[in-house]
C-alpha cells in the first residue's frame, strides 16, 4: 500500500500534486470555516440586532416623549396667549359651592386658538379652564366624549401647582390620557387660573408620535406594568388594547421601558416596542448566506493561487535541478546526475542532494586526510623550532593573554607552565614602568612596515621573572591574523649578558681615565701618546704635553725598559712633589706604560708621624715628671717644716732669754743641714726636669739606674721597699738620649712600684739588674707583684692600653718607641702570682764596645752567672724572647 | 702652766722630731719624741697627762691607725694630727675619730702652740672630771640599798611624806635615812646632793 503510494507520488508531476493538494486544503478550509464562521456570524448578528432593537425602542420612546413635550409647549403657549388674557381680563368668577362649567362642545372658544392643528398635533379631546381655586369653569370638548369624571372630581390633583408646565400620564377607566396643565397669569404676574389640556393616548396618538419619523413601522404600545396588559398601541389591529402581553411573546421581540418623566401619575405604565420575529429571522438568514458565498469564493481563490505558486516553484526547481546536475558534473566530475529525469521534482531533489552530499563527504574526507598530513608535518616543524629556539617565544591573544609558549620561555621567565595559560603577559612579566612601552610596541607591530614589509615591532624592555628579578630583554613582536582573530607572537631575547658585557667593556675603557694616579703611554722614542687627567700635574712638572717627548732622563729609562722587557721602578723627587714611577714595557706594540703615584703625602705623613711621636714622648715625659715631682714636693716639705720649727724655737728662746748659746748654735746647725737636705731634693728634681735637649751621648747604664732610683726614693720609702740593685761590676756605656732612656727606666720602675702596692708590707721586692748580654746592655726590672694575666700580655705595648685607674696607657708604648729608636728592644714576661720582668736591651756604645768586650774577658765570672746563684731569674730572662715585640 | 704638761711627738722623720721638741720646749713644755707609733705605745703608760702630736704618714702604724688604737684602748689623750699635705678626707676622718686639731706642715708656731695649750687644758679638765666622778662613785658605794632608794627619791624631788608612803615606812624613818645620805655624800644641801648625783650619772658640771 505504502509502496504504491510512493510510486504514485514519484510518477506524478508537481503541478498535479499541487492542484490536488490545493483542492483538498481549500475544501478543508471551507468546511472548517463554515462551521466556525456561521456560528460566529450568527452570534455577532444577534448582538448587533439586540443593540439595534434597543436603539430603535429608545428612539420610539424619545419620539413619544417628544410628542408629549410638544403638547406641553403648546399648552404653555396657549396659557400665555393674548386671547386668553383678553378673555380673562374682564371676567371674574365668584367662589361658589357648586358650579356647572360652561362646555364648548364641537367648537372652539375665543381663548383657544387652533395651535394644535397648526402644529400638526392631534387636537386634544378636552381643554379645561380652571379658576385660581381649582374649580373647572369652562370646558372645550372636541369629540363626543365628555370629560372623564375622575378628572373633574379631582381637578386640583391635575392642575399645575408651580409656575412650570405639569405634564402627567394618567388613566381614566381603561384609557390612558396625557394631562398637561399650566398657570394663567396676567401681565402683573397675578394668578388668574389654569389651563388643562387632556389628550387621550390611543392608537392615533401613538401613530402620530411615531409615524412622522419611523420608516420600518415598528409597533409601540403603553403597557400596564402590573397587569402586563396592553393599554394602547399604534397597531390596534393586532395589538388589541386590553390583551395580555403574554400572547405576543412568541411572535414579537418586546422591549419595555419606564417613563421616568411622567412618574407623577398614579399608574404604573411602561412604554413597549414590538418587533416581529419573522423579520429578524429573515435578515439573519440573508446575512449567513452572504457570508457563505464569500467563503466559497475565498476557498476557490486560495486553491487557484496555491496551485499556481506550487507550479511556479516546481518549474523553478526543475531549472535548479538541471543547473545543479550540470554544476556537479563540472565541479566534482560526476558523470551521472544520480537521479532519473521526470517525475516528482522534490523527490528528485532529495535524491540528488543525498547523492551530492555523499560525494562531497567523500571528497572532504580525502582532502582532510591530505591536509592533516600536511598539518602534522608543519606542526612538527613548528614544534621543533619552538623547542630549539634560544629565545623565549610567547604567543598572546588580542587581550595580551598568554596562549602558548616554548620551553625557553619557561626557563627564562621562570614560571610554572601548568598555570600560565591565560595570564596577562605584561602584568606578569614586564616591569610595571614598561607597560606603556609594551602597549606601544603592540600597536606599532600591526602597522605595515616601511616598504610593505611584514608588520612587526622591535624594542628593548625590562622584563621581570616570576620571582620578581628584573632583567633587560630584546623583544620582537609579530602579529598574526588567524581566522579573523589576531594573536601576537613575542620573541624574547635575554639581553642581560650582552648588557653586562657592554657595561664591562665601557667600564674597562674607563679604567685608565678614572684612575686618580697618573697613567701615561709613551712610544719607543719617549713621545706621550696617552695621558689621563690625573697626569696633568706630572706633565707640567716635566714640562711636556701629550704628543711631546719626555725629559731626556726619563726617555733613557723608557728605552731601557723596552730593551730589557722588564718593569722598572723609580722615585721622582721634584722638591714639592714626590712621584713613584713604574715603567711597564709592551714589547709587541713598542709602547711603555708609565704608572705614576704621588707619594708626597705618604712621605710627609711619615715625617709628621716621626714628629708626632717625638711630641708624644715629650708629653709622656712631662706626665711622668709631674707625678714624680709631686712626690718630691712632699718630701721637700719635711726639711722646710723642720727649718721653720728650729727657727721659731730659736727666736722664742732668744726673746724669753732662756736659751743657752750652745743649744742655739746646735739649732742653727740643724737649720743649715735641713736646708742642705732640701737643696738635695731640689737638685734631684732639677736633674729630672732640666735635661731637655735630646742629645745622644755615651753614658754608663748603671749611672742611669742609680739616678732613676733617686727619683723614686720618696715613693719607695713610703711603700717601705728597698730597691735591690744588682748592677754590673764595670761600666756599660750606651750611646743614648739620656733623658729618654731615664724616662723608660722610670716608667718600668714606677710600674713595678705600682704593682707592688698590692703586696703586703715586707714582702715587696723590687730589683734592678744590669748586665752585658750577647754584646748588648741589658737592664731588667723585676717585681714580685701580682703579675700580668696572659691575655693582657699581647696588648701590653699597645697605646692607650692600661689597667690603672689614672694614666693614659701610653707609658709602655712610648717606652717601646724610645727603645726601638735607640736600636734596642723591650720585652716583658710575667707569671701571674709570681711577678713580672721587664727588660730593655740596648746596643753598647761603639767606642766603648771594644773596651766592654775586654772587660767581659777580664771578668769572666760576671756574665753569665751560674744558674744556681741567680735563682729563677735566669730562665725568666732567657725566655723573654717569647714575648718580645 | 701645768708643771706636768707632757707633749708626746710621734714622727718618723728625725729632723721633724727634734725640731718640734726644740720649738715646743721653748715655751717650757715637756716634750717626749718617738720615731714610730710602736715606740710610743711601748713607752706610754695610761694615766699620763698631756697631748699627742701625731704625723699622719708613717711607715708601720700610721697616725690615724694609732689614733683609732688609742680610742679602742680608752686612752683619752687629746690628739693633734700633723700632715705634710692638706688632705681634706684624711682631716675629716681624723676629726671624726676624736682629734682635737689638724695642723698642716710647715707650721705656724703660734697656731701649733695654741693648739697644744688648748689640748692640755682640755686634758686637764677631763682628768679632773674623771677624778671627781671616781670620788662620788666611792661615796655612793658607802650607801645602803635603802639609803640609795631614799636618795634617788629625794633627788627626784619627792617630799618625805611621799617617800614614806612609797616605801611603807614612817616619815621619821625617812628623815633618819635622808640625814644619813647627806652625811655620807658629804652634801651640805639638797642642791649639792642633786649636783653630785648628776655628775655620777655622767653629766658634766
Amino acid at each position: 500500500m505504502k509502496t504504491v503510494l510512493v510510486t504514485l507520488l514519484r510518477r506524478m508531476p508537481m503541478p498535479i500534486i499541487a492542484m490536488l493538494v490545493g483542492l483538498l486544503v481549500g475544501l478543508a478550509v471551507w468546511g472548517v470555516l463554515d462551521q466556525v464562521q456561521s456560528a460566529a456570524v450568527e452570534q455577532i448578528f444577534h448582538k448587533e440586532l439586540r443593540a439595534r432593537l434597543d436603539l430603535r425602542s429608545r428612539e420610539s420612546l424619545i419620539r413619544f416623549n417628544q410628542a408629549m413635550t410638544n403638547y406641553a409647549a403648546t399648552t404653555r403657549l396657549l396659557a400665555n396667549h393674548r386671547r386668553l388674557a383678553q378673555y380673562l381680563e374682564p371676567l371674574f368668577w365668584f367662589p361658589e359651592e357648586a358650579i356647572e362649567p360652561v362646555v364648548y362642545a364641537g367648537f372652539r372658544p375665543f381663548w383657544l386658538p387652533d395651535f394644535f392643528e397648526r402644529n400638526a398635533q392631534l387636537t386634544p379631546s378636552h381643554v379645561l379652564l380652571v379658576d385660581s381655586r381649582g374649580q373647572v369653569r369652562e370646558i372645550y370638548q372636541s369629540g363626543p366624549e365628555p370629560v372623564p369624571g375622575e378628572l373633574l372630581s379631582h381637578t386640583n390633583q391635575w392642575v399645575s401647582s408651580s409656575s412650570e408646565v405639569q405634564t402627567v400620564l394618567g388613566r381614566f377607566g381603561t384609557q390612558p390620557y396625557l394631562v398637561v396643565s399650566d398657570r394663567v397669569e396676567d401681565a402683573g404676574g397675578y394668578l388668574m387660573g389654569s389651563l388643562v389640556v387632556v389628550v387621550p393616548v390611543n392608537a392615533e396618538f401613538l401613530a402620530a408620535s411615531e409615524g412622522a419619523v419611523s420608516a420600518d413601522r415598528s409597533a409601540v404600545a403603553l403597557i400596564d406594568a402590573d397587569e402586563q396588559r396592553i393599554l394602547a398601541s399604534n397597531e390596534p389591529d393586532f395589538l388589541v388594547p386590553g390583551t395580555p402581553l403574554e400572547q405576543f411573546r412568541d411572535d414579537f421581540l418586546i422591549t419595555s421601558q419606564s417613563l421616568p418623566d411622567y412618574e407623577g401619575s398614579n399608574w404604573n405604565m411602561l412604554f413597549a416596542t414590538f418587533i416581529h420575529h419573522s423579520s429578524v429571522a429573515k435578515m439573519s438568514a440573508r446575512v449567513v448566506n452572504f457570508e457563505r458565498q464569500q467563503r466559497l469564493i475565498a476557498a476557490a481563490v486560495f486553491v487557484c493561487v496555491f496551485t499556481l505558486l506550487i507550479y511556479l516553484v516546481s518549474a523553478r526547481l526543475n531549472k535548479v535541478l538541471k543547473r545543479m546536475s550540470r554544476f556537479s558534473q563540472r565541479a566534482l566530475g560526476i558523470a551521472q546526475p544520480g537521479f532519473q529525469r521526470g517525475g516528482n521534482q522534490l523527490l528528485m531533489l532529495e535524491e540528488w542532494i543525498q547523492h551530492f552530499t555523499f560525494l562531497v563527504l567523500r571528497a572532504r574526507d580525502e582532502m582532510s586526510r591530505r591536509h592533516e598530513h600536511q598539518l602534522r608535518a608543519t606542526e612538527a616543524l613548528k614544534a621543533a623550532i619552538m623547542e630549539a629556539s634560544l629565545d623565549a617565544i610567547v604567543t598572546l591573544n588580542r587581550e595580551g593573554r598568554i596562549i602558548d609558549h616554548n620551553p625557553t620561555a619557561e626557563t627564562m621567565l621562570g614560571f610554572d607552565p601548568a598555570a600560565i595559560i591565560g595570564d596577562d603577559f605584561a602584568r606578569r612579566f614586564l616591569d610595571p614602568a614598561e607597560h606603556a612601552a609594551f602597549v606601544g610596541m603592540l600597536l606599532e607591530s600591526i602597522r605595515t612596515g616601511p616598504g610593505g614589509g611584514r608588520p612587526h615591532a622591535r624594542g628593548e624592555l625590562w622584563a621581570q621573572r616570576a620571582n620578581g628579578a628584573r632583567f633587560p630583554v630584546e623583544l620582537s613582536i609579530v602579529p598574526i591574523d588567524i581566522d579573523g582573530a589576531r594573536v601576537y607572537t613575542l620573541y624574547i631575547h635575554d639581553a642581560t649578558k650582552r648588557k653586562r658585557a657592554e657595561r664591562e667593556i665601557k667600564g674597562l675603557a674607563r679604567f685608565a681615565s678614572e684612575s686618580p694616579n697618573p697613567i701615561l703611554r709613551v712610544t719607543g722614542d719617549a713621545r706621550i701618546t696617552y695621558a689621563n687627567a690625573a697626569s696633568e700635574p706630572l706633565m707640567q712638572a716635566w714640562g711636556t704635553t701629550p704628543g711631546a717627548p719626555l725629559p731626556p732622563a726619563w726617555a733613557a729609562e723608557v728605552d731601557a725598559a723596552l730593551t730589557s722587557g722588564c718593569n722598572r721602578e723609580h722615585e721622582d723627587d721634584q722638591g714639592g712633589q714626590i712621584y713613584h714611577l713604574l715603567f711597564v714595557p709592551i714589547p709587541d706594540l713598542g709602547y711603555v706604560n708609565i704608572y705614576a703615584r704621588d707619594t708626597t703625602a705618604v712621605r710627609r705623613a711619615e715625617q709628621e708621624s716621626r714628629q708626632h711621636q717625638a711630641e708624644l714622648v715629650h708629653v709622656c715625659r712631662l706626665s711622668t715628671l709631674g707625678e714624680v715631682a709631686t712626690g718630691m714636693a712632699h718630701e721637700l716639705n719635711q726639711p722646710l717644716s723642720a727649718i721653720v720649727n728650729y727657727a721659731n724655737g730659736a727666736s722664742r728662746r732668744l726673746q724669753s732669754g732662756i736659751g743657752d748659746s750652745h743649744a742655739l748654735v746646735d739649732a742653727m746647725g740643724q737649720i743649715s743641714s735641713q736646708a742642705q737636705r732640701a737643696g738635695e731634693i731640689i737638685r734631684r728634681l732639677r736633674a729630672l726636669v732640666g735635661k731637655q735637649p735630646p742629645i745622644r751621648s755615651a753614658v754608663d747604664i748603671n749611672y742611669l739606674v742609680r739616678e732613676v732610683c733617686g727619683f723614686v726614693q720618696f715613693e719607695t720609702s713610703r711603700l717601705e721597699l728597698q730597691i735591690d740593685l744588682d748592677l754590673a761590676a764595670g761600666e756599660i756605656p750606651v750611646d743614648v738620649d739620656l733623658v729618654q732612656i731615664e724616662q723608660v727606666l722610670l716608667n718600668l720602675v714606677r710600674n713595678a712600684i705600682d704593682a707592688l702596692a698590692e703586696r703586703p708590707l715586707g714582702e715587696r721586692i723590687l730589683s734592678i739588674r744590669t748586665e752585658l748580654y750577647q754584646g748588648d746592655a741589658l737592664v731588667s726590672v723585676r717585681d714580685n707583684g701580682p703579675g700580668i694575666p696572659p691575655e693582657r700580655m699581647e696588648h701590653l705595648f699597645h697605646p692607650f692600653y692600661t689597667t690603672k685607674e689614672s694614666g693614659m696607657g701610653m707609658g709602655l708604648a712610648i717606652s717601646q718607641t724610645i727603645v726601638e729608636n735607640h736600636g734596642g728592644r723591650i720585652r716583658a714576661q710575667s707569671q701571674p702570682g709570681v711577678g713580672s720582668v721587664f727588660a730593655i736591651q740596648l746596643p753598647v756604645a761603639a767606642v766603648a764596645a771594644e773596651a766592654a768586650a775586654d772587660a767581659a774577658e777580664t771578668v769572666p765570672a760576671a756574665p753569665p752567672p751560674p744558674a744556681a746563684a741567680r735563682g729563677e731569674r735566669r730562665p725568666l730572662t732567657e725566655t723573654l724572647s717569647s714575648t718580645e715585640s | 702652766m701645768h708643771t706636768e704638761a707632757n707633749v708626746f711627738v710621734v714622727d718618723d722623720d728625725e729632723a721633724m722630731r727634734s725640731s718640734l721638741k726644740w720649738l715646743i720646749e721653748s715655751v717650757g713644755m715637756q716634750v717626749h719624741t718617738y720615731e714610730s707609733a710602736q715606740a710610743f705605745l711601748d713607752a706610754y703608760y695610761p694615766g699620763r697627762a698631756g697631748c699627742l702630736l701625731l704625723d699622719v704618714r708613717m711607715p708601720g702604724m700610721s697616725g690615724l691607725e694609732l689614733q683609732a688604737y688609742l680610742v679602742r684602748r680608752e686612752i683619752r689623750l687629746p690628739v693633734i694630727i700633723i700632715t705634710g699635705h692638706g688632705d681634706v678626707s684624711m682631716a675629716v676622718k681624723a676629726m671624726k675619730a676624736g682629734a682635737v686639731d689638724f695642723i698642716e706642715k710647715p707650721f705656724d708656731d703660734e697656731a701649733l702652740l695654741g693648739s697644744i695649750r688648748n689640748a692640755l687644758q682640755y686634758d686637764e679638765k677631763q682628768r679632773a672630771l674623771r677624778a671627781q666622778r671616781a670620788d662620788i662613785a666611792a661615796r655612793l658605794a658607802e650607801l645602803t640599798p635603802r639609803e640609795h632608794e631614799v636618795m634617788n627619791m629625794v633627788t627626784d624631788g619627792k617630799s618625805n611624806k611621799e617617800i614614806a608612803a612609797a616605801l611603807g615606812v614612817s616619815a621619821k624613818t625617812v628623815e633618819v635615812h635622808r640625814a644619813r645620805v647627806m652625811d655620807k655624800m658629804r652634801a651640805d644641801s639638797l642642791a649639792e646632793l642633786v649636783r653630785l648625783v648628776l655628775i655620777a650619772r655622767g653629766g658634766t658640771t
